[in-house]
């Protein structure tokens, strides 16, 4: 009897150390960006990223998020850009080849919002951010969206001749779409 | 009424259209080629102005066509030499739709957004798609192409008109020009 409910507890303990560490369905989470160029709505995003999660909304001290990605493998408008942006005066990949954001803390704001505090790293600067973000369920599984404000000049993206907002605004709005797999 | 003349909005659409296309030709043209930088960037921004003004310029042109009569050619023209003139014509009318649409669509599936005079968002025309986007880019650059042709031949055929025939067909296109 003794035997039987110990394994049903590790059964159980198991079940929910695997369904604590959900696994991030790469191929069909996404990261995207909108920045201006001459006012008008540029689109991107990056191919390559890792995401290591932890979402329970029953329990928030434990859950955490880390997100690395490739920035080399940024999509945008031509070859041309992509091989200018991926140069010394915007991410320098050579040097900085990844953007990584490690959560420190997650807060509950009621229903399905959340706000995610945590650190951004860039081209060698980091800074402390706080990121939006939204749950909800989809076919049994759990979609993380939201969106972050960066200033690129903080992060020095965008250097030289590339610094006056007139032409590539400050302002760059990436979004994320998270699907989590239990 | 004078039918040996075009009126004059006709006449202002002609060469106000005229003088934008050469513009947009030339500067496409010089922008294509320039190393990226923040000047090509404005630079193509004010392409695709002056690109849509053509446009806008040119869907009321049609509409100004397709709701007046025109002047009869000169009765001196064989019936071919007015189907070339016709045909012509036409085929302007058709490259001075499509240039622009496929400028945008280039765009569009560039996944860069066109705001007109950095004031009116146009709406993307599809999603952003690389293939595309190439695609679109190669045929706007061949419609080009067959642009300048087509306006060489037009010119010529104004000169040989004007200086062979001696109709004076260019008083038809002209805001000056006589009337028979
Ligand atoms: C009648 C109007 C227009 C004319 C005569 C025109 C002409 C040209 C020419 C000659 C080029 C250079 C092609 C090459 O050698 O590569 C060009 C490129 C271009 N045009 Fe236009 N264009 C017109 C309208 C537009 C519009 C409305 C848009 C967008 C809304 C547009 C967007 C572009 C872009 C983005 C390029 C650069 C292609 C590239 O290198 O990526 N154009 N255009
Ligand atoms: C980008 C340049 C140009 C374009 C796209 C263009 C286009 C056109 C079109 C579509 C028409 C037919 C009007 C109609 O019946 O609805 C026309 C007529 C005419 N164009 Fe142009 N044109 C251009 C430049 C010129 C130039 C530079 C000249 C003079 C050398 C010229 C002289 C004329 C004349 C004389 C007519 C009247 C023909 C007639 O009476 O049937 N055009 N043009």
């Amino acid at each position: 009897m003794t035997a039987l409910y110990r394994t049903t507890l590790i059964g159980l303990a198991l079940l929910w150390a695997q369904s604590a560490s959900a696994a991030v369905l790469l191929d069909k989470s996404e990261i995207r960006f909108i920045c201006k160029q001459m006012g008008a709505p540029v689109e991107g995003r990056f191919k390559i990223f890792d995401a290591d999660v932890v979402f329970k909304p029953t329990d928030l001290p434990h859950s955490h998020a880390k997100i690395s990605i490739a920035l080399a493998s940024i999509d945008l408008a031509s070859d041309e850009s992509e091989t200018e942006v991926k140069g010394k005066n915007w991410f320098n990949v050579t040097h900085f080849p990844q953007a990584v954001f490690q959560s420190t803390s997650i807060k509950a704001l009621g229903g399905e919002n959340y706000e995610v505090h945590g650190h951004l790293a860039l081209k060698g600067i980091t800074q402390d951010i706080v990121v939006p973000m939204k749950i909800h369920t989809l076919s049994g599984m759990q979609v993380a969206e939201g969106s972050y404000s960066l200033m690129r000049t903080v992060f020095k993206i965008g250097e030289g001749t590339w610094a006056d907002p007139d032409t590539v605004a400050e302002e760059v709005v990436v979004k994320f779409k998270m699907i989590l797999a239990h | 009424m004078n039918n040996t003349k075009y009126n004059g909005t006709a006449i202002a659409l002609h060469w106000l259209v005229a003088v934008f296309i050469v513009v947009a030709f030339a500067v496409g043209q010089y922008m294509a080629d320039l190393e990226l930088s923040p000047w090509k960037l404005k630079i193509f921004a004010w392409h695709k102005w002056a690109g849509v003004t053509i446009f806008l310029l040119v869907l009321y042109r049609i509409y100004w066509r397709l709701t007046h009569p025109v002047p009869a050619l000169p009765a001196s023209m064989s019936e071919n030499m007015k189907k070339g003139s016709g045909v012509t014509h036409l085929f302007l009318y058709l490259l001075m739709v499509t240039i622009p649409i496929t400028g945008w669509l280039h765009s569009s599936a560039a996944g860069v957004s066109v705001v007109y005079l950095n004031f009116i968002p146009l709406p993307n025309l599809i999603d952003k798609n690389k293939e595309l986007s190439d695609l679109f880019k190669e045929v706007h650059e061949s419609l080009n192409w067959a642009l300048l042709g087509l306006v060489i031949m037009h010119v010529a055929a104004t000169l040989k008109h004007q200086f062979m025939d001696k109709d004076n067909l260019l008083d038809r296109m002209r805001f000056s020009g006589k009337c028979k």
